[in-house]
């Protein structure tokens, strides 16, 4: 399976099928509710690789993700627009929207065993604006 | 054995035995009571693949499920009617239907290490209909 993550705010964030690894999907809902609660939100967390350059290709973008985790609350651009691709056999799987995504935890590891470090990115959509989280999937990849 | 999830609503989702892996049906009844208690819930954690369409078949109804989970509690159709099937030697072991299921928690998780995405779907039937869920089974199918 392969992803494609783009986060779009004052500059365009694109990784590809090289670097991303893994996404999880989450609804959450309180789990002691009795009957459905209105209290809902959604989390995306990605987990991937960050690549070294060579050959002069240019470096990936993943060091903009972590610029983005420190983007302070007081400014608007700590909102982006998230869309998650997951890709395989030709056909779009799922693609996730999220058009009011914050940052709710960012890691990075490094060790000195790998070639790749790695980094785990939590993203939620502002909780007030829980409608517009688009879940689409079940097409061919145009 | 064979598993099988439907679900009725404003859409019909079905799953066959090729996507279910897994069903776990619980009775919640606060294990500090001294005596039978009034407090009766009931969940179910279903577990299944998320298969990738291919040969131009139809994608599975999973997104279907996603979307499901995002649906606000003011809107009516966040109740669903659930039915499981454990189907096993053409008998039905266990046909289990929850009339006003909601969905408590909602995960999906996909790898680059796998062909085949993993949900996992957490409902409960509301608390005041409780004597509506159906518990049935022994009895030939198929």
């Amino acid at each position: 399976m392969g992803f494609r993550l783009k986060v779009e705010g004052p500059s365009t964030i694109e990784l590809g099928t090289t670097i991303v690894t893994g996404v999880k999907f989450r609804t959450d809902i309180p789990h002691d509710s009795n009957a459905r609660s209105t209290d809902m939100g959604s989390t995306v967390t990605i987990t991937g690789k960050i690549l070294t350059a060579v050959d002069g290709d240019p470096f990936d973008s993943t060091r903009q993700l972590g610029l983005w985790a420190l983007v302070p609350a007081e400014k608007s651009d700590c909102y982006r627009k998230v869309s998650v691709e997951v890709i395989a056999a030709s056909q779009v799987v799922r693609k996730y929207t999220y058009p009011n995504a914050f940052v709710v935890d960012y890691k990075e590891d490094y060790g000195d065993v790998e070639g790749v470090g790695s980094f785990t990115l939590t993203i939620k959509q502002k909780k007030d604006k829980m409608a517009q989280v688009a879940v689409e999937g079940g097409y061919s990849v145009s | 054995m064979g598993l099988r999830l439907k679900i009725e609503g404003s859409e019909t989702i079905n799953l066959p035995e090729t996507s279910i892996v897994q069903v776990k049906f619980g009775a919640d009844i606060p294990h500090d009571s001294n005596a039978r208690s009034t407090d009766l819930g009931s969940t179910i954690l279903i577990t299944g693949k998320i298969l990738t369409a291919v040969d131009g078949e139809a994608a599975d109804d999973t997104s279907k499920i996603a979307r499901w989970s995002l649906v606000p509690a003011e809107n009516s159709d966040c109740y669903r009617k659930v039915q499981i099937d454990v189907v096993n030697a053409s008998q039905i072991v266990r046909q289990i239907s929850i009339p006003n299921a909601f969905v408590v928690d909602y995960e999906e998780d996909f790898t680059d290490e796998t062909g085949a995405g993993v949900f996992t779907l957490l409902i409960k039937q509301k608390k005041d209909k409780m004597a509506n869920l159906k518990f049935e089974g022994g009895f030939s199918g198929e």
